[in-house]
Protein backbone atom coordinates (compact mmCIF):
# COMPACT_ATOMS: atom_id res chain seq x y z
CA UNK A 1 0.00 0.00 0.00
CA UNK A 2 0.99 3.44 -0.30
CA UNK A 3 1.45 5.50 3.05
CA UNK A 4 0.39 9.30 3.00
CA UNK A 5 1.51 10.42 6.38
CA UNK A 6 0.00 13.91 6.35
CA UNK A 7 -0.31 14.84 10.17
CA UNK A 8 1.32 17.01 11.85
CA UNK A 9 3.95 16.32 14.24
CA UNK A 10 3.76 12.15 12.83
CA UNK A 11 6.59 10.39 13.09
CA UNK A 12 8.09 7.76 11.27
CA UNK A 13 10.89 5.29 12.66
CA UNK A 14 11.39 1.54 12.65
CA UNK A 15 10.48 -0.78 15.34
CA UNK A 16 11.56 -4.27 15.09
CA UNK A 17 11.98 -4.35 11.36
CA UNK A 18 9.03 -2.63 10.79
CA UNK A 19 7.61 0.78 9.71
CA UNK A 20 6.13 2.15 13.18
CA UNK A 21 4.22 5.66 12.57
CA UNK A 22 3.45 7.78 15.93
CA UNK A 23 0.38 10.17 15.62
CA UNK A 24 -0.40 12.42 18.17
CA UNK A 25 -3.53 13.44 17.96
CA UNK A 26 -5.04 16.76 18.92
CA UNK A 27 -6.71 17.09 22.70
CA UNK A 28 -5.28 13.52 23.28
CA UNK A 29 -2.05 12.79 25.36
CA UNK A 30 -1.19 9.31 24.01
CA UNK A 31 -0.10 8.54 20.90
CA UNK A 32 -1.44 6.72 17.98
CA UNK A 33 0.96 4.32 17.29
CA UNK A 34 0.62 2.10 13.77
CA UNK A 35 2.46 -0.47 12.53
CA UNK A 36 3.48 -1.70 9.11
CA UNK A 37 5.41 -4.78 7.44
CA UNK A 38 7.87 -3.78 5.04
CA UNK A 39 6.93 -6.21 2.22
CA UNK A 40 3.26 -4.54 2.50
CA UNK A 41 4.62 -0.89 1.81
CA UNK A 42 4.63 0.15 -1.75
CA UNK A 43 5.96 3.98 -1.63
CA UNK A 44 5.38 6.22 1.56
CA UNK A 45 4.64 9.94 0.97
CA UNK A 46 5.36 12.39 3.74
CA UNK A 47 3.81 15.73 4.04
CA UNK A 48 5.31 18.74 5.29
CA UNK A 49 5.67 18.93 9.59
CA UNK A 50 6.29 15.26 9.87
CA UNK A 51 9.48 13.40 11.08
CA UNK A 52 11.27 10.73 9.58
CA UNK A 53 14.53 8.43 11.12
CA UNK A 54 17.29 7.67 9.30
CA UNK A 55 16.77 3.80 10.27
CA UNK A 56 13.47 4.37 8.56
CA UNK A 57 15.37 5.86 5.34
CA UNK A 58 17.68 2.83 5.47
CA UNK A 59 14.92 0.41 5.39
CA UNK A 60 12.86 1.99 3.07
CA UNK A 61 15.81 1.98 0.43
CA UNK A 62 16.51 -1.92 2.05
CA UNK A 63 13.43 -2.92 0.20
CA UNK A 64 13.47 -0.49 -3.11
CA UNK A 65 10.20 1.90 -0.94
CA UNK A 66 10.54 5.19 -2.48
CA UNK A 67 10.12 8.16 0.38
CA UNK A 68 8.44 11.01 -1.00
CA UNK A 69 8.52 14.48 0.32
CA UNK A 70 5.08 16.45 -1.05
CA UNK A 71 4.43 20.22 -0.39
CA UNK A 72 0.60 21.24 0.37
CA UNK A 73 -0.23 21.55 -3.18
CA UNK A 74 0.32 17.69 -3.66
CA UNK A 75 3.16 18.30 -5.89
CA UNK A 76 6.64 16.07 -4.95
CA UNK A 77 9.56 18.07 -3.58
CA UNK A 78 12.02 15.12 -3.75
CA UNK A 79 12.50 11.77 -3.06
CA UNK A 80 14.70 9.39 -1.15
CA UNK A 81 15.80 6.66 -3.38
CA UNK A 82 19.30 4.35 -3.71
CA UNK A 83 21.51 5.84 -6.32
CA UNK A 84 21.39 2.66 -7.92
CA UNK A 85 20.11 3.03 -11.38
CA UNK A 86 17.04 0.95 -12.03
CA UNK A 87 18.13 -0.54 -14.79
CA UNK A 88 20.94 -0.75 -17.57
CA UNK A 89 23.32 2.73 -18.21
CA UNK A 90 22.27 1.75 -21.86
CA UNK A 91 18.94 2.57 -21.56
CA UNK A 92 19.64 6.37 -20.45
CA UNK A 93 22.11 6.68 -23.82
CA UNK A 94 19.36 5.75 -25.74
CA UNK A 95 16.82 8.44 -23.94
CA UNK A 96 19.48 11.26 -24.47
CA UNK A 97 20.21 9.93 -28.44
CA UNK A 98 16.60 9.66 -29.45
CA UNK A 99 15.85 12.70 -27.57
CA UNK A 100 17.72 14.84 -30.53
CA UNK A 101 16.77 12.43 -33.08
CA UNK A 102 13.63 12.72 -35.31
CA UNK A 103 12.64 9.70 -33.54
CA UNK A 104 11.73 12.23 -30.93
CA UNK A 105 8.88 13.86 -33.13
CA UNK A 106 6.80 10.26 -33.53
CA UNK A 107 7.28 10.52 -29.49
CA UNK A 108 5.82 13.76 -28.85
CA UNK A 109 3.29 13.42 -31.50
CA UNK A 110 2.26 10.34 -29.54
CA UNK A 111 2.30 11.66 -25.66
CA UNK A 112 0.21 14.72 -26.63
CA UNK A 113 -1.93 13.32 -29.47
CA UNK A 114 -2.75 10.39 -26.87
CA UNK A 115 -3.57 12.99 -24.32
CA UNK A 116 -6.35 15.09 -26.56
CA UNK A 117 -7.76 11.20 -27.43
CA UNK A 118 -8.05 10.17 -24.02
CA UNK A 119 -9.91 13.99 -23.58
CA UNK A 120 -11.93 13.20 -26.15
CA UNK A 121 -13.22 9.58 -24.86
CA UNK A 122 -13.64 11.07 -22.06
CA UNK A 123 -16.00 13.97 -23.05
CA UNK A 124 -17.55 11.08 -25.24
CA UNK A 125 -18.56 9.30 -22.26
CA UNK A 126 -20.05 12.14 -20.71
CA UNK A 127 -23.14 12.32 -23.38
CA UNK A 128 -24.07 8.52 -22.26
CA UNK A 129 -26.02 9.76 -19.65
CA UNK A 130 -26.36 13.80 -20.54
CA UNK A 131 -28.67 13.88 -23.37
CA UNK A 132 -29.41 17.13 -23.01
CA UNK A 133 -26.14 18.08 -23.80
CA UNK A 134 -25.46 15.91 -26.24
CA UNK A 135 -25.51 18.71 -29.09
CA UNK A 136 -22.90 21.30 -27.22
CA UNK A 137 -20.81 17.90 -26.76
CA UNK A 138 -21.29 17.03 -30.13
CA UNK A 139 -19.38 20.19 -31.51
CA UNK A 140 -16.84 19.96 -28.65
CA UNK A 141 -15.85 16.43 -29.58
CA UNK A 142 -15.24 17.39 -33.32
CA UNK A 143 -13.23 20.19 -32.03
CA UNK A 144 -11.34 18.20 -30.01
CA UNK A 145 -11.05 15.50 -33.05
CA UNK A 146 -9.84 17.88 -35.25
CA UNK A 147 -7.13 18.94 -32.98
CA UNK A 148 -5.82 15.26 -32.55
CA UNK A 149 -5.81 14.99 -36.63
CA UNK A 150 -3.95 18.30 -36.82
CA UNK A 151 -1.54 17.26 -33.91
CA UNK A 152 -0.89 13.62 -35.75
CA UNK A 153 -0.82 15.63 -38.93
CA UNK A 154 2.39 17.62 -37.48
CA UNK A 155 5.79 17.08 -39.60
CA UNK A 156 9.64 18.23 -39.16
CA UNK A 157 12.68 16.60 -38.73
CA UNK A 158 13.36 17.95 -35.20
CA UNK A 159 11.07 18.68 -32.21
CA UNK A 160 11.91 22.26 -32.24
CA UNK A 161 10.08 22.77 -35.67
CA UNK A 162 6.98 21.94 -34.62
CA UNK A 163 6.82 22.34 -30.49
CA UNK A 164 5.01 25.84 -30.77
CA UNK A 165 2.17 24.62 -32.98
CA UNK A 166 2.26 21.28 -30.86
CA UNK A 167 1.55 23.15 -27.96
CA UNK A 168 -0.81 25.68 -29.09
CA UNK A 169 -2.82 22.80 -30.53
CA UNK A 170 -2.73 21.15 -27.25
CA UNK A 171 -3.28 24.22 -25.26
CA UNK A 172 -6.65 24.93 -27.20
CA UNK A 173 -7.57 20.85 -26.75
CA UNK A 174 -6.80 22.04 -23.21
CA UNK A 175 -8.71 24.98 -22.83
CA UNK A 176 -11.66 23.50 -24.72
CA UNK A 177 -11.96 20.07 -22.96
CA UNK A 178 -11.97 22.27 -19.24
CA UNK A 179 -14.62 24.16 -20.43
CA UNK A 180 -16.57 21.09 -21.04
CA UNK A 181 -15.82 19.45 -17.86
CA UNK A 182 -16.95 22.59 -16.00
CA UNK A 183 -20.16 22.60 -18.28
CA UNK A 184 -21.65 19.82 -17.61
CA UNK A 185 -20.76 19.55 -13.61
CA UNK A 186 -23.54 21.38 -11.55
CA UNK A 187 -23.56 24.91 -11.09
CA UNK A 188 -22.15 24.85 -7.52
CA UNK A 189 -19.07 23.19 -9.19
CA UNK A 190 -18.29 25.38 -11.68
CA UNK A 191 -15.07 27.01 -12.38
CA UNK A 192 -13.01 29.34 -14.78
CA UNK A 193 -10.29 27.34 -16.69
CA UNK A 194 -6.94 25.94 -15.23
CA UNK A 195 -5.66 27.91 -12.23
CA UNK A 196 -2.77 27.08 -9.87
CA UNK A 197 -0.52 28.52 -7.50
CA UNK A 198 -2.66 29.09 -5.91
CA UNK A 199 -6.01 27.61 -7.07
CA UNK A 200 -8.99 29.51 -8.03
CA UNK A 201 -11.92 27.49 -7.49
CA UNK A 202 -12.53 23.49 -5.35
CA UNK A 203 -11.68 21.47 -8.98
CA UNK A 204 -8.41 22.85 -9.51
CA UNK A 205 -7.28 22.61 -5.95
CA UNK A 206 -8.41 18.91 -6.12
CA UNK A 207 -6.82 18.45 -9.74
CA UNK A 208 -3.63 20.19 -8.55
CA UNK A 209 -3.41 17.33 -5.70
CA UNK A 210 -3.95 14.71 -8.33
CA UNK A 211 -1.61 15.76 -10.63
CA UNK A 212 1.11 16.58 -8.08
CA UNK A 213 0.68 12.80 -7.18
CA UNK A 214 0.36 11.28 -10.37
CA UNK A 215 3.80 13.28 -11.36
CA UNK A 216 5.48 11.47 -8.57
CA UNK A 217 3.90 8.06 -9.65
CA UNK A 218 5.38 8.96 -12.92
CA UNK A 219 8.61 9.83 -12.19
CA UNK A 220 8.78 6.48 -10.06
CA UNK A 221 7.84 4.51 -12.64
CA UNK A 222 10.60 6.28 -14.60
CA UNK A 223 13.25 5.74 -12.39
CA UNK A 224 12.44 1.95 -12.06
CA UNK A 225 12.51 1.17 -15.81
CA UNK A 226 15.64 2.76 -15.98
CA UNK A 227 14.96 6.20 -17.56
CA UNK A 228 15.63 9.37 -17.03
CA UNK A 229 13.26 12.22 -15.49
CA UNK A 230 15.26 14.92 -16.39
CA UNK A 231 16.00 14.27 -19.87
CA UNK A 232 12.66 15.61 -22.06
CA UNK A 233 11.46 15.38 -25.11
CA UNK A 234 9.12 17.98 -25.57
CA UNK A 235 9.71 19.60 -22.20
CA UNK A 236 13.41 21.85 -22.79
CA UNK A 237 15.68 20.64 -20.74
CA UNK A 238 15.10 24.11 -18.30
CA UNK A 239 17.60 23.98 -14.64
CA UNK A 240 16.35 21.14 -12.69
CA UNK A 241 12.92 20.61 -14.47
CA UNK A 242 11.53 16.85 -14.21
CA UNK A 243 11.28 17.14 -18.69
CA UNK A 244 10.44 14.15 -19.12
CA UNK A 245 7.89 13.01 -16.28
CA UNK A 246 6.26 16.09 -17.97
CA UNK A 247 6.33 14.29 -21.45
CA UNK A 248 5.43 10.71 -20.28
CA UNK A 249 2.83 11.85 -17.90
CA UNK A 250 0.66 13.27 -20.66
CA UNK A 251 -1.74 10.55 -21.55
CA UNK A 252 -2.32 9.25 -18.23
CA UNK A 253 -3.55 12.76 -17.13
CA UNK A 254 -7.34 11.80 -17.97
CA UNK A 255 -6.43 9.30 -14.82
CA UNK A 256 -6.49 12.45 -12.48
CA UNK A 257 -9.26 14.57 -14.39
CA UNK A 258 -11.69 11.81 -14.20
CA UNK A 259 -11.47 11.11 -10.62
CA UNK A 260 -11.70 14.72 -9.90
CA UNK A 261 -14.68 15.14 -12.18
CA UNK A 262 -16.17 12.06 -11.08
CA UNK A 263 -16.22 13.26 -7.13
CA UNK A 264 -17.13 16.62 -7.97
CA UNK A 265 -20.46 15.31 -10.87
CA UNK A 266 -21.48 13.39 -7.39
CA UNK A 267 -21.64 15.74 -4.99
CA UNK A 268 -19.28 14.42 -2.95
CA UNK A 269 -17.18 17.70 -2.06
CA UNK A 270 -18.03 20.32 0.13
CA UNK A 271 -17.35 23.52 1.72
CA UNK A 272 -15.71 21.33 4.53
CA UNK A 273 -13.01 20.05 2.44
CA UNK A 274 -11.23 23.14 1.01
CA UNK A 275 -9.61 26.16 2.85
CA UNK A 276 -10.22 29.88 1.89
CA UNK A 277 -6.88 31.74 1.42
CA UNK A 278 -5.59 35.02 -0.56
CA UNK A 279 -6.64 34.83 -3.64
CA UNK A 280 -7.75 31.20 -4.16
CA UNK A 281 -8.51 28.12 -2.76
CA UNK A 282 -6.79 25.06 -1.06
CA UNK A 283 -7.50 21.31 -0.43
CA UNK A 284 -7.70 20.88 3.18
CA UNK A 285 -6.41 17.53 5.49
CA UNK A 286 -10.33 15.96 5.05
CA UNK A 287 -10.47 16.97 1.07
CA UNK A 288 -6.67 15.22 0.53
CA UNK A 289 -8.10 12.17 2.44
CA UNK A 290 -11.27 11.88 0.55
CA UNK A 291 -9.66 12.58 -3.06
CA UNK A 292 -6.46 10.13 -2.57
CA UNK A 293 -9.23 7.55 -0.90
CA UNK A 294 -10.57 7.85 -4.47
CA UNK A 295 -7.70 8.28 -6.74
CA UNK A 296 -5.98 5.32 -4.58
CA UNK A 297 -9.04 3.65 -5.63
CA UNK A 298 -8.83 4.24 -9.12
CA UNK A 299 -5.20 3.72 -9.85
CA UNK A 300 -4.22 0.75 -7.85
CA UNK A 301 -8.05 -1.15 -7.36
CA UNK A 302 -10.33 -1.26 -10.61
CA UNK A 303 -8.70 -2.88 -13.34
CA UNK A 304 -9.09 -2.44 -16.91
CA UNK A 305 -7.46 -4.42 -20.44
CA UNK A 306 -4.61 -3.69 -20.93
CA UNK A 307 -2.64 -5.45 -23.71
CA UNK A 308 -4.81 -8.66 -22.95
CA UNK A 309 -4.59 -8.55 -19.31
CA UNK A 310 -7.01 -6.81 -16.44
CA UNK A 311 -4.00 -4.42 -14.66
CA UNK A 312 -4.73 -1.07 -13.02
CA UNK A 313 -4.25 1.42 -13.72
CA UNK A 314 -1.30 2.06 -11.26
CA UNK A 315 0.65 -1.13 -13.20
CA UNK A 316 -0.23 0.17 -16.53
CA UNK A 317 2.02 3.36 -15.68
CA UNK A 318 4.43 0.72 -14.80
CA UNK A 319 4.13 -1.12 -17.85
CA UNK A 320 4.50 1.68 -20.47
CA UNK A 321 7.12 2.90 -18.76
CA UNK A 322 8.95 -0.49 -19.37
CA UNK A 323 7.70 -0.99 -22.97
CA UNK A 324 9.04 2.89 -23.64
CA UNK A 325 12.61 1.51 -23.03
CA UNK A 326 12.16 -0.77 -24.42
CA UNK A 327 11.62 1.34 -27.60
CA UNK A 328 13.93 2.79 -26.94
CA UNK A 329 16.60 -0.10 -26.84
CA UNK A 330 15.20 -1.84 -29.92
CA UNK A 331 15.73 -0.02 -33.05
CA UNK A 332 12.17 -1.09 -34.74
CA UNK A 333 10.00 1.63 -35.53
CA UNK A 334 7.34 3.19 -33.05
CA UNK A 335 3.93 2.05 -33.39
CA UNK A 336 1.32 3.98 -31.71
CA UNK A 337 -1.18 1.70 -29.75
CA UNK A 338 -4.73 1.40 -29.09
CA UNK A 339 -5.42 2.11 -25.57
CA UNK A 340 -9.48 2.93 -26.35
CA UNK A 341 -10.27 1.85 -22.48
CA UNK A 342 -8.41 4.65 -21.20
CA UNK B 1 -4.31 -16.61 0.65
CA UNK B 2 -5.33 -15.31 3.94
CA UNK B 3 -4.35 -16.67 7.17
CA UNK B 4 -5.72 -16.96 10.49
CA UNK B 5 -3.14 -17.52 13.60
CA UNK B 6 -4.44 -18.60 16.58
CA UNK B 7 -2.71 -19.70 19.67
CA UNK B 8 -2.45 -20.31 23.50
CA UNK B 9 1.45 -19.84 24.20
CA UNK B 10 2.76 -20.36 28.12
CA UNK B 11 5.94 -18.58 28.01
CA UNK B 12 5.43 -14.61 28.04
CA UNK B 13 9.00 -14.18 25.45
CA UNK B 14 7.79 -16.62 23.11
CA UNK B 15 4.19 -15.38 23.04
CA UNK B 16 5.42 -11.65 22.54
CA UNK B 17 7.94 -12.88 19.78
CA UNK B 18 5.56 -14.93 18.34
CA UNK B 19 3.27 -11.88 17.97
CA UNK B 20 6.11 -9.72 16.45
CA UNK B 21 6.83 -12.78 13.95
CA UNK B 22 2.69 -12.48 12.97
CA UNK B 23 3.30 -8.39 12.63
CA UNK B 24 6.23 -8.44 10.38
CA UNK B 25 4.58 -10.84 8.44
CA UNK B 26 2.01 -8.22 7.20
CA UNK B 27 -0.51 -10.34 9.56
CA UNK B 28 -2.80 -7.87 11.75
CA UNK B 29 -3.62 -8.13 14.60
CA UNK B 30 -7.46 -9.11 15.37
CA UNK B 31 -7.90 -10.49 19.25
CA UNK B 32 -5.25 -10.90 21.79
CA UNK B 33 -3.93 -14.11 20.47
CA UNK B 34 -5.69 -14.08 16.72
CA UNK B 35 -4.20 -12.63 14.16
CA UNK B 36 -4.99 -12.56 10.78
CA UNK B 37 -4.23 -11.44 6.94
CA UNK B 38 -3.33 -11.47 3.83
CA UNK B 39 0.14 -13.70 2.92
CA UNK B 40 1.58 -15.71 0.36
CA UNK B 41 2.19 -19.34 0.25
CA UNK B 42 6.05 -19.41 1.37
CA UNK B 43 6.10 -16.31 3.67
CA UNK B 44 3.00 -18.64 5.35
CA UNK B 45 5.61 -21.81 5.65
CA UNK B 46 8.65 -19.49 6.42
CA UNK B 47 6.73 -17.93 9.36
CA UNK B 48 5.41 -21.30 10.64
CA UNK B 49 9.06 -22.51 10.71
CA UNK B 50 9.59 -19.18 12.86
CA UNK B 51 7.11 -20.01 15.27
CA UNK B 52 7.55 -23.93 15.82
CA UNK B 53 11.25 -22.28 16.75
CA UNK B 54 9.63 -20.21 19.06
CA UNK B 55 7.09 -22.28 21.27
CA UNK B 56 7.35 -25.19 23.31
CA UNK B 57 5.73 -27.66 21.99
CA UNK B 58 5.17 -29.78 24.89
CA UNK B 59 2.30 -27.30 26.31
CA UNK B 60 1.54 -24.80 23.69
CA UNK B 61 -0.96 -24.85 20.91
CA UNK B 62 -0.94 -22.54 17.78
CA UNK B 63 -2.85 -23.10 14.82
CA UNK B 64 -2.71 -21.99 11.16
CA UNK B 65 -5.76 -22.10 9.19
CA UNK B 66 -6.24 -20.68 5.65
CA UNK B 67 -8.72 -19.62 3.73
CA UNK B 68 -9.84 -18.09 0.71
CA UNK B 69 -11.75 -14.27 -0.76
CA UNK B 70 -14.82 -16.12 -1.06
CA UNK B 71 -14.80 -18.30 2.23
CA UNK B 72 -13.69 -14.59 4.11
CA UNK B 73 -17.00 -13.10 2.60
CA UNK B 74 -18.82 -16.42 4.21
CA UNK B 75 -17.75 -15.28 7.60
CA UNK B 76 -19.90 -13.64 9.86
CA UNK B 77 -18.68 -10.79 12.25
CA UNK B 78 -20.16 -8.90 14.88
CA UNK B 79 -19.84 -6.82 17.38
CA UNK B 80 -16.44 -4.29 17.18
CA UNK B 81 -15.08 -7.01 14.02
CA UNK B 82 -11.93 -5.93 11.87
CA UNK B 83 -12.19 -4.43 8.63
CA UNK B 84 -12.74 -7.03 5.84
CA UNK B 85 -11.04 -4.29 3.07
CA UNK B 86 -7.95 -4.19 5.61
CA UNK B 87 -7.61 -7.57 5.91
CA UNK B 88 -7.50 -8.34 2.33
CA UNK B 89 -5.31 -5.71 0.85
CA UNK B 90 -7.23 -4.36 -0.71
CA UNK B 91 -6.86 -0.47 1.13
CA UNK B 92 -3.98 1.03 -1.24
CA UNK B 93 -3.80 4.26 0.10
CA UNK B 94 -3.81 4.58 3.66
CA UNK B 95 -4.39 8.16 5.23
CA UNK B 96 -2.26 8.76 8.55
Amino acid sequence: MELIINSYGAYLHVKEQMFEVRLKPKGETQPQIHHFAVHKVKSILMAVGTALSTDAIKLAMYHNIDIVFLEHNGHPLGRVWHSKLGSTTKIRKKQLEASLSPRAIDFVKHWVGHKVENQLLFVKGLGKHRAQHLPYLQEKIDKLSALKTAIMALEGTMVAHIADTLRGLEGTAGRLYFETLSFVLPKAYRFEGRSSRPAKDAFNALLNYAYGVLYSRVERALIIAGLDPYVGFLHRDDYNQLSFVFDFIEPFRTFADKTVFRLMAAKKINKSHTDDITNGVSLNKEGKALLMQAFGEYLDQDTIRYRGRNQTRGNIIQLEAHRFAQILLETTDFEPQNTSQR
Amino acid sequence: MILWILYDIENDRARTKVATACKQAGLHRVQYSCFLGEIEADMRDTLGLKIRALIDEDKDKVYLFAMNQTQLQQCQMLGQAFDKKLITDQIKILFL
